[in-house]
């Protein structure tokens, strides 16, 4: 009876820690700038490879208006709560479009924390990846814990306050 | 022995609890819309089921100021015009705020879009779709259950398009088939709220 019982346990745990497995792909240097591409394998690495920080991730495009209205104060909460949240940028913009429009955007900003660029062409599923009730709609924010749950997901730009009312009571 | 049965029980439950919460973490989509009216750009006013008899409806939501939507201009318009001799009913919506009728109105004529596009103040109507950002499209049959919801293709360059998404959905329903695949997605602008 024991033994039935520690083998539904070991399901249940095995049954929590399942997660989509995709191919392997290499992350690509971009013409040798600071943004790289990311595939959905490696965003979902970086996801589950916290290292005991909570994990900001934001969703944006240089085309989008309140993403780029939103992104001085993901730079300022970055300088702010680095020790305790790491942030990531992906922008959806297309992957050569690096130099044109990324790159010129965060340099006019000075942004401090990582972005890359999505290498995924079937953006379908890069949204359900993320979270199946998300649309496709940019800016979208997620919010993962020290163990990569995602806790939190919004669609609609924010200020500064706002972002830190949302992260405030998660870190402490 | 009453006891570890009792235990048992409970890991069963949990484990379907786990198992179960796999498959239900799904889009929660409008299925169907109720009737509504909304004024054109120009203050006709429009009701749903004054395209009833359509063999379909096509909605989709639109910006004026959205790269995206913008860069589907063309393609949108050509859709109405391959569409509408095949009794099917093309409606543009507008639910920014940010969107003023008459910028609407002067958006329509720079681009040549010559389709129906209704003025959804409040975003009561975009409330009503949940629709999201712009642009997204719905197909609806005559009792305004929606068939398709989603991108109107794969690419917003033209050169990349591999999967023309809404007129395969539109082309499965004028022959009488299922849509074989009702739900997909793309990156879009936001809907400005109220």
């Amino acid at each position: 009876m024991k033994n039935i019982f520690n083998s539904l346990i070991i399901i249940v745990i095995l049954l929590i820690g399942i997660d989509p497995v995709y191919g392997q792909e290499k992350e690509t240097k971009v013409n040798d700038s600071s943004v790289e591409k990311i595939s959905i394998e490696k965003l979902n690495d970086l996801i589950k490879n916290r290292n005991g920080k909570y994990l900001l991730l934001n969703i944006w495009a240089t085309w989008c208006v309140p993403c780029r209205e939103e992104f001085p104060a993901i730079n300022k909460l970055h300088e702010k709560y680095k020790d305790q949240i790491e942030f990531i940028g992906v922008s959806v913009d297309y992957p050569d479009e690096v130099e044109s429009k990324i790159l010129p955007f965060l340099n006019s900003l000075s942004i401090k924390f990582t972005n890359y660029v999505n290498a995924e062409k079937d953006a379908d599923k890069f949204i359900s990846n993320l979270n199946q009730d998300w649309d496709g709609s940019v800016p979208a924010t997620f919010i993962f814990d020290t163990k990569g749950k995602q806790v939190k997901y919004f669609t609609e730009g924010k200020t500064f306050d706002e972002f830190e009312k949302e992260i405030s009571g998660l870190i402490n | 022995m009453m006891i570890v049965r009792s235990i048992l029980k409970t890991a069963f439950i949990i484990a379907a609890i786990i198992i179960g919460l796999g498959f239900v973490s799904k889009l929660a989509d409008v299925e169907s819309v109720k009737d509504f009216t909304l004024k054109d750009y120009l203050g006709n006013e429009h009701t749903l089921s004054d395209y009833k008899d359509s063999k379909a409806i096509v909605i989709i939501f639109i910006a004026t100021q959205c790269p995206v939507s913008n860069a589907y201009n063309t393609r949108m318009e050509k859709l109405f015009e391959d569409y509408k001799d095949k009794d099917v009913a093309f409606l543009g919506i507008n639910s920014n705020k940010t969107e003023s009728v008459t910028e609407v109105k002067d958006h329509a004529n720079e681009n040549n879009l010559t389709f129906t596009i209704l003025k959804d103040e409040g975003n009561v109507i975009a409330d009503m779709f949940k629709a999201s950002h712009t642009p997204e499209a719905y197909v609806l049959n005559s009792n305004f259950d929606i068939l398709y919801h989603g991108r109107i293709d794969n690419s917003q360059r033209e050169s990349e398009i591999t999967s023309k998404d809404l007129r395969k959905a539109l082309d499965e329903i004028l022959s009488g088939k299922e849509v074989s695949n009702p739900r997909t997605k793309a990156f879009g602008c936001s809907i400005k709220r109220i």
